[in-house]
């Protein structure tokens, strides 16, 4: 058996974790480019190999029919449920998808899972170069607040990739765990957990016994379509309506220049939780520049409204735990999303105390996850997480009403039982409808599965057939029969509505293992020279340009000795180096850039008249 | 922390799925089973009403996922006020007419069957407690049946009110104030 770790599949970026000696603290395992957050975005190159991560990201911007981000958004969703986020996404979506949505890359097909898939195998690479060892087993994380389907959307993805998955851990509960062991507080504790598209928050109660140590789930509530992509969005609609009244731009028209104003702009609200205004400069691809100061007033009124739609979940939760928001004694921020200073305050006022922030909240739910594969591979240990399933389980009844059967925030596992009979005599099935959700009729409802019961034929009510749900550590369900008369057990294949099978499984796992074939050290080696090559060229035409004897001397020739540095590293085979060397260049021509943007944004300025500069 | 609460939280450790991962498939479905027995026992326990439910269907005084609903006789003239009120909350909103002084009322009713509730829910308190001392003192069948006529009858009652409560709030809630 390999090594396990913990991973973190987030929607806009994941990470892999693990824990070096049994008794020892998680690390997160840093990729080829030395950070430990690997982009999720992934792209199909030309050639048929899949690219993932950094380099993905990058053709974003040159390449973005080819590459795909926040897939995380598409997991466990049917074509009708996603209609909302196509007009905001650059999802391209077969429009002969039935069940299962295929998301167009290039000339090629692949399901959300399949997708998600290429990001975990990419971290297992990470994480058997970092370990020297195989790794087949993990522990993955979702948001508290997913579904069924979400939740085995991500389980198939883990399986897809070679990976065992031993354990879906909710990600707020992954951060408290992360967080408890840190801190060794005890009490309540709120985790609010904001990240790239999705929005929980979990409160907990910390206790010690003399077994160890209990992590117990009192109540958890979210948004599975909430988080820092909503920020990019409105920020984009805010200059999209600028450009359109002011300029002679069209955005809707290039998919290049979108994903390019959507790179400046989270680069614009980064600086915006620093600093108190931002400038966003953006050549337009006719030639004018939109140019706008934003203010962090300007920028909180934004992005008030998504501030605001996590409270309504915070609330419900802290209903549902029986507690007040004075009853909490830590608050935890977990997701890059929560450094934004207004969502800071705004949950400090909620809580009427500080919330925590030592703890790196990009990295936290991966440790917390390794923390977990730690607990579980050691069998039994001195911790034990007790979670909990954050929607209501029901079955539809007469008229299309929904029976609850096992309450939201009910500690998982958790079954329920019921007793079905016939109408009518020789009936042989009975149809079951199971839903997921706290709304009273079905409609309103997330469809998990529909399935018939087989029943033998007999006078109408005689059949007694006890159908047992229950809903496993991984929040996910299963389905069992038990005809009461004669003791004998049905098994019920129930496949989620918008489920992969397992023949479907097998064959994505081949089909993976071909498009990564190459060897992960050879792919970043080529991709790292292809980089280079890159901002070799772009270095020469920039020395093209009149503006570049603007230079000093000095700059010109730190430029000229980085150049000849980058051209002897490419020539050789260590791609840790091309990088290091790569770097260096770039930070040599950061005047020499600067002088070129100035030129370009003056010329602009020349020629038009802008409203907005 | 309550005897129930640490019982529960001792069996979790012992039957937990996580202390399973790596045994034999028939160690991970039994402890998978148990472990849903033991969370949906405490579910069912640690809430006093699910809990007098339970009880009563144990000793087969309700049917499993009976909702029976009984109108207290004494309260008969505030629920017929109160409904009267509901009706003429909706026409008014049908109307698009003025709701202030209506959804005032409302809110007053709603305080009013609210603190009934919880009347009810002491006085199920109570006759719990009465049943656990009529079961440690051995008391006769006879006296037995008597508490749990009480509980069912408290239930119904309950249930009832709460029903009430619920309606006012769904009829207010969309009263846009």
């Amino acid at each position: 058996m390999g090594r396990i770790v913990g991973i973190d599949l987030g929607t806009t970026n994941s990470l892999v974790a693990y824990v070096d000696t049994p008794a020892g603290h998680p690390k997160c395992i840093p990729g080829p480019y030395g950070s430990t957050l690997c982009p999720s975005v992934v792209s199909l190159d030309p050639d048929g190999s899949i690219i993932v991560g950094e380099a993905a990201r990058r053709r974003l911007l040159t390449q973005p029919e080819r590459s795909i981000y926040s897939v995380k958004r598409l997991m466990g969703r049917g074509p009708a449920d996603v209609q909302n986020e196509l007009a905001l996404f650059p999802f391209r979506i077969d429009p002969q998808s039935k069940n299962m949505i295929r998301v167009i890359l290039g000339d090629e097909m692949f399901t959300p899972p399949e997708i998600s898939a290429f990001i975990l195998r990419e971290l297992r690479n990470w994480a058997e170069a970092h370990l020297g060892e195989k790794v087949d087993r993990a522990v993955l994380t979702v948001p508290a607040y997913f579904n069924d389907a979400q939740r085995q959307a991500t389980k198939d993805a883990g399986r897809i990739a070679g990976l065992e998955v031993l354990r879906l851990v909710n990600e707020p509960t992954a951060a408290a765990l992360a967080y408890g062991l840190h801190e060794k507080q005890r009490g309540h504790v709120a985790v609010y957990d904001l990240g790239g598209g999705t929005f929980d928050i979990s409160v907990l109660k910390l206790i010690s016994t003399s077994e160890g140590d209990i992590y117990q789930v009192l109540a958890t509530n979210g948004d599975t379509h909430l988080g820092g992509d909503d920020i990019d969005n409105f920020l984009q609609a805010f200059v999209h309506h600028r450009v359109s009244q002011n300029g002679n731009f069209d955005f809707s028209s290039s998919a290049e220049s979108t994903q390019k104003l959507r790179k400046s702009l989270i680069a614009l609200k980064h600086e915006l939780s620093e600093k108190d205004s931002a400038l966003l400069n953006f050549p337009l691809p006719n030639g004018e520049v939109f140019t706008h100061e934003f203010t962090r007033a300007e920028f909180e009124k934004i992005i008030r409204p998504i501030v605001d739609r996590t409270m309504g979940p915070v609330k419900q939760a802290l209903a549902d735990a029986h507690l007040a928001p004075q009853a909490i004694e830590e608050v935890v921020l977990v997701g890059g999303t929560t450094r934004t200073p207004l969502i800071r305050r705004t949950v400090q006022e909620f809580f009427g105390r500080k919330p925590h922030t030592e703890l790196n909240p990009d990295e936290v739910v991966a440790l917390g996850a390794a923390v977990q594969a730690n607990i579980l591979d050691r069998g039994v240990s001195n911790m034990l997480l007790l979670d909990v399933t954050p929607l209501s389980l029901g079955i539809e009844t007469y008229g299309g009403a929904v029976s609850k059967i096992i309450p939201r925030n009910s500690t998982i596992p958790a079954s329920a039982q019921e007793q079905y009979t016939t109408g009518v005599d020789n009936q042989t099935g009975i149809d079951i409808h199971v839903l997921q959700g706290e709304r009273e009729l079905a409609k309103d409802c997330r469809s998990l599965a529909r399935f018939t019961l087989k029943v033998p034929p007999a006078p109408a009510g005689l059949p007694r057939i006890e159908v047992a749900f229950l809903i496993d550590a991984n929040g996910i369900l299963q389905v069992a029969a038990k005809d009461m008369r004669t003791g004998e057990q049905h098994s019920i294949e129930v496949l989620p509505s918008y489920g992969i099978s397992d023949t479907e499984i097998e064959r994505m796992l081949e089909e993976s293992i071909e498009h990564a074939e190459q060897d992960f050290a050879e792919r970043q080696l080529i991709e790292a020279r292809t980089e280079s090559e890159a901002i070799l060229t772009a270095t020469a035409k920039a020395f093209a340009n009149p503006q570049s004897t603007n230079l000093a001397a000095d700059e010109r020739s730190n430029i000229d000795a980085a150049v000849a540095a980058l051209k002897q590293s490419s020539a050789g085979s260590d791609y840790k180096l091309i990088r290091k060397r790569i770097d260096e260049l770039n930070h040599a021509t950061e005047h020499l850039a600067e002088l070129l943007m100035n030129s370009a944004v003056s010329r602009a300025l020349e020629g038009r008249k802008l409203a907005e500069v | 922390m309550d005897g129930l609460e640490q019982t529960f939280l001792q069996l979790s450790w012992k039957l937990h799925p996580d202390n399973f991962v790596n045994t034999t498939e028939r160690e991970r479905e039994m402890s998978l089973q148990r472990s849903s027995k033991l969370n949906d026992a405490y579910r069912v326990l640690r809430d006093p009403v699910a809990r007098v439910e339970y009880l009563l269907e144990l000793e087969g005084m309700r049917k499993e996922g009976e909702h029976k609903q009984q109108a207290p006789p004494e309260l008969l003239e505030e629920v017929f006020e109160l409904n009267e009120s509901l009706d003429e909350l909706r026409e008014a909103k049908s109307a698009s007419a003025n709701l202030d002084a209506l959804s005032r009322r409302l809110r007053t009713a709603e305080k009013n069957f609210g603190e009934k509730l919880q009347e009810v829910d002491g006085e199920m308190k109570t006759a719990a407690q009465q049943w656990d001392a009529a079961l440690e003192a051995n008391a006769s069948d006879a006296d037995r049946e008597a508490i749990l006529q009480r509980l069912n009858e408290l239930l119904n009652r309950r249930s009832y009110i709460r029903n009430l409560v619920a309606g006012v709030e769904k009829e207010l809630s969309g009263a846009a104030y």
